[in-house]
């Protein structure tokens, strides 16, 4: 499974830290952006194979997110998991209506997280 | 655990700019902007610092952040009104919210009610607009938290469970239908995962249902026709584990799962439940699964033993290898949404490299003494490269035209390096200032006076270092003005003021200098009773006549303090002179002005950076000194200065109808200048205030950059002397300070 690139979208630096700890050390190749527009660079510059997303988020949301990278055509197939404290059905329905494959709540737990990812990724 | 500790570094310097954005975002809410924007803003920064606190289990912050981010989610879609009240309590609840984050950070805890009275507040604003309505997030209680998250190095291998799960000796018997609808493909779903994800939990053998799919003529490349059956053979599976693997594709599916001998299935989703036969299975599928069970052959179950393998019919062996290359999933994709699976992205050939991970970060943080470093050698490198055009002499320049264009070369880039280092180091001021709001609420409460702060120009930009040493000064001179500048709300009204006080904090760049300047429109400085002060402590001699603006100046003068009973607001026995000294010290200075009943004016000049300074070099008795650029403002020949005579004995220079004092540096350091009286020059000078002084040298070497070492620290405190520099050719020079020698001017007159 090493070697998958993981781009982690987050306003908030210690969630991308601790993102990128447990993602590197579970082997995967962390890409990083701080919010929704940062994230679209980065998908123009590199292949991508699953995106964890945060909601709340300056500049560009993560519901206004999902819905680019889904609407460019590109990256349809590509599994995006919502990363928010929001456990509500209220948002996750809007995150899936957008198009977000499956979500991960805040705190998350390492081995949780990485299972989650094993399910919406090759 | 060490990665916690850096985890929690990061977060507490992300609360540190949160909080600091909250101020901010506040001051502008409270001065009337009360759009979406900042209301988002705002939610959003309590939603980071909560987020994070979750993640180390501070749950008393994440308690009140909580109760906080549910009033503010109510104030912004309007179920709560941002009625001035509420902002006061926000504002407060920012206070709160930062003194939690303080606790979490020296690992306090604050009293267990700390808080509680804001907190029941948040609830019943929060109550009356819409009772029983629950919070943002709908979160649930806070103890559903896993707030004992410890980040932990996770090893992959032990993450692939089924990989050595036993088989289970008498274990229960599942049985699973799973029809997927497009959605789940759209959404980027993958049944072929969510099967891999089932075997983990047990033994599974999968039956693709195909009864659904049409004749090659109405076959659509993209539909979706298949389903599956799945019966899981587990031990210790439960239907919540199983309905957990189905979590993400829950509505976008029709799922049913029956546990065998425990009563019929249990639907998940409505949907007709799937009857298909499953013993009309086509060879094609059949190789779907082969290709499927490639996929998931780490599991114990070997899917070439079931039932299907020995069905065949090459029906639709071409599609089926079509649609498996180069991914083999199963034949999924919707219609409209989903691409060619030739187009899906691709996989990296390789592990990229460790800068190609870096892509798309903004900004990097870098440890401040890596800068340092680097702002070190290129002042060392400018003023190698002021050296060497030093030794250009006119010889030279005819004899070596190219060497001494590629030295001009070498100039122009080594500034636009300095320039560019410098930059690295500036920072906006935003920093310190966002500090002050509190600061200012918290004088009002104590003294009972209406203070309202302004800050205007925060996004300039200074060096780093004066940033973190402009703190203290500040704060120092934003509590004297509340403290004696802003009056109490009666005597305002008396004076026919309006009761709120205002202090106005600004920030401009004005040449190589910042100017900060903090300005109230309180009383003024009582310059009778400062006057009586300074006489009675012998800081002003008895005889001495002073302009109201060197009085004004007093208050900066070593233990003055006006205040008859010594409050503990601004009297701490250190006065503004640590003000002063202090901002000396980062090489600014500081000028008061007062307006009696109107107000007083106290301006901070700082360098734009500390490391480099732009300077006159000067000989003075055979010795080099150096005068700051900045602060000269022309040079004149002796031989035509226009000096005069004054009673007391000392000179004069009069300058376009002013008279400047006059100070010759050789006499004034004590040394014997041989130099030709009308050879010498004067070099006019700018000091605070717009006043000037003129320094009488002997003869002007020319102009160049230095960087500026400190004298106290590698010698000791000279009086008339701000610092010293090591020139190109090996000499130490000593940095003339303009502003001291006029300060002491003023003390020779007093004597």
């Amino acid at each position: 499974m090493s070697g998958l690139r993981v781009l982690t979208v987050d306003d908030s630096r210690t969630i991308l830290a601790m993102l990128h700890h447990t993602l590197s050390n579970a082997g995967f190749q962390v890409l990083q952006a701080e919010d929704g527009r940062q994230g679209l660079e980065v998908l123009k510059t590199q292949p991508v194979d699953v995106i964890i997303t945060d909601i709340n988020m300056p500049i560009m949301d993560g519901i206004e997110f999902i819905k680019t990278v889904r609407a460019s055509g590109q990256y349809q197939s590509l599994p995006i998991l919502i990363l928010t404290t929001e456990t509500s059905q209220d948002k996750r329905d809007q995150g899936k209506a957008a198009g977000g494959t499956g979500w991960i709540v805040k705190p998350f737990d390492p081995e949780k997280l990485i299972s989650v990812i094993h399910r919406v990724v090759h | 655990m060490s990665e916690l500790d850096d985890f929690k570094a990061t977060y507490f310097d992300e609360c540190t700019e949160l909080l600091s954005e909250l101020e901010e975002q506040f001051a502008a809410i409270e001065a009337g902007e009360r759009d979406a924007g900042r209301l988002n803003a705002v939610f959003r920064a309590i939603h980071s610092i909560k987020g994070g606190a979750g993640a180390f289990g501070f749950t008393a912050l994440v308690e009140f952040a909580h109760a906080y981010e549910t009033l503010l989610d109510f104030v912004r879609d309007g179920r709560v009104e941002l009625s001035d009240e509420v902002v006061t309590l926000c504002i407060r609840a920012n206070d709160i919210v930062a003194d939690h984050v303080n606790a979490a950070r020296v690992a306090e805890a604050l009293p267990g009610d700390y808080g509680a009275h804001e907190k029941s507040r948040f609830d019943a604003l929060c109550q009356d607009e819409a009772s029983g309505v629950a919070g943002p997030d709908e979160d649930g209680p806070i103890e559903d938290f896993d707030i004992d998250f410890t980040p932990v190095a996770v090893n992959l291998e032990t993450m692939d469970s089924f990989e050595d799960s036993p088989l289970p000796q008498d274990a229960g018997v599942w049985e699973i239908r799973f029809t997927p609808h497009q959605a789940l493909y759209a959404r980027a779903n993958d049944p072929l995962l969510l099967l891999r994800e089932l075997a983990a939990l047990g033994e599974i053998s999968v039956r693709p249902v195909i009864a659904d799919i049409p004749t090659l003529s109405e076959f659509e490349p993209f539909g979706v026709y298949c389903s599956w059956e799945i019966t899981l053979v587990s031990q210790t599976a439960t239907q919540e584990q199983i309905r957990e693997v189905f979590e993400f594709v829950e509505g976008d599916c029709d799922i049913s799962i029956a546990q065998l001998g425990a009563g019929g299935p249990v639907p998940l989703s409505p949907g007709e439940s799937q009857a298909q036969e499953t013993d009309r299975l086509d060879g094609s599928l059949a190789d779907l699964l082969t290709l499927a069970d490639d996929e998931i052959e780490a599991a114990p179950l070997d899917l070439r033993e079931s039932q299907e393998e020995e069905l065949s019919d090459a029906g639709f062996a071409e599609l089926a290898a079509a649609m498996t290359t180069p991914d083999p999933a199963p034949p999924a994709a919707g219609e409209a949404s989903s691409p060619p699976i030739a187009s899906a992205p691709a996989m990296p050939a390789s592990p990229g490299s460790e800068e190609a991970s870096r892509v798309g970060v903004q900004s990097i943080r870098v440890d401040l003494e890596k800068v340092d470093r680097v702002v070190n050698m290129v002042g060392e490198l400018v003023i190698t490269q002021s050296m060497l055009t030093q030794q250009m002499d006119e010889t030279l320049r005819a004899r070596y035209t190219e060497l001494v264009r590629g030295l001009e070369v070498l100039a122009q880039t080594t500034r636009g390096l300095q320039d560019s280092v410098m930059a690295i180091r500036a920072q906006p001021v935003k920093s310190v200032f966002s500090r002050m709001p509190r600061l200012v609420r918290e004088l009002a409460a104590k003294t009972g006076k209406t203070i309202r702060l302004e800050t205007i120009g925060e996004n300039t930009e200074i060096d780093k270092t004066i940033i973190e040493q402009l703190s203290d000064p500040l704060t120092h001179m934003i509590r004297n003005s509340a403290d004696h500048g802003i009056e109490t709300p009666e005597k305002r009204a008396a004076a026919g003021k309006p009761k709120t006080g205002t202090i106005r904090l600004s920030a401009e760049q004005a040449g190589g200098n910042i100017l900060i300047v903090i300005e109230d429109d309180g009383g003024g400085i009582n310059r009778e009773k400062v006057l009586q002060v300074a006489r009675d402590k012998g800081i002003v001699a008895p005889d001495t006549q002073l302009t109201d603006e060197q009085i004004d100046q007093l208050i900066f003068a070593p233990g003055f303090s006006t205040a008859d009973a010594v409050s503990d607001i601004s009297g701490r026995g250190v006065g503004m002179d640590v003000v002063l000294s202090n901002i000396k010290k980062i090489g600014g200075s500081v000028h008061v002005r007062s307006w009696p009943g109107r107000g007083t004016r106290m301006t901070l000049r700082l360098p734009l950076t500390l490391a480099v300074l732009d300077v006159m070099l000067v000989r003075v008795s055979g010795s080099p000194y150096v005068v700051p650029l900045s602060s000269i403002v022309e040079t004149i020949q002796c031989s035509r200065a226009p000096f005069e005579r004054v009673p007391s004995g000392g000179r004069v220079l009069q300058v376009r109808g002013e008279y400047v004092q006059v100070v010759d540096l050789a006499q004034r350091f004590g040394m014997p200048s041989n130099a030709e009286p009308d050879a010498r020059f004067v070099v006019l000078c700018e000091a605070e205030g717009e006043t000037k002084i003129a320094l009488v040298v002997d003869d002007i070497i020319g102009q160049q950059q230095v960087v500026i070492k400190s004298l106290e620290e590698n010698f000791e405190r000279v009086e008339g002397i701000a610092g010293g520099t090591i020139l190109g050719d090996g000499n130490v020079a000593l940095i003339v300070d303009v502003q001291g020698l006029r300060a002491n001017l003023h003390h020779k007159n007093a004597a």
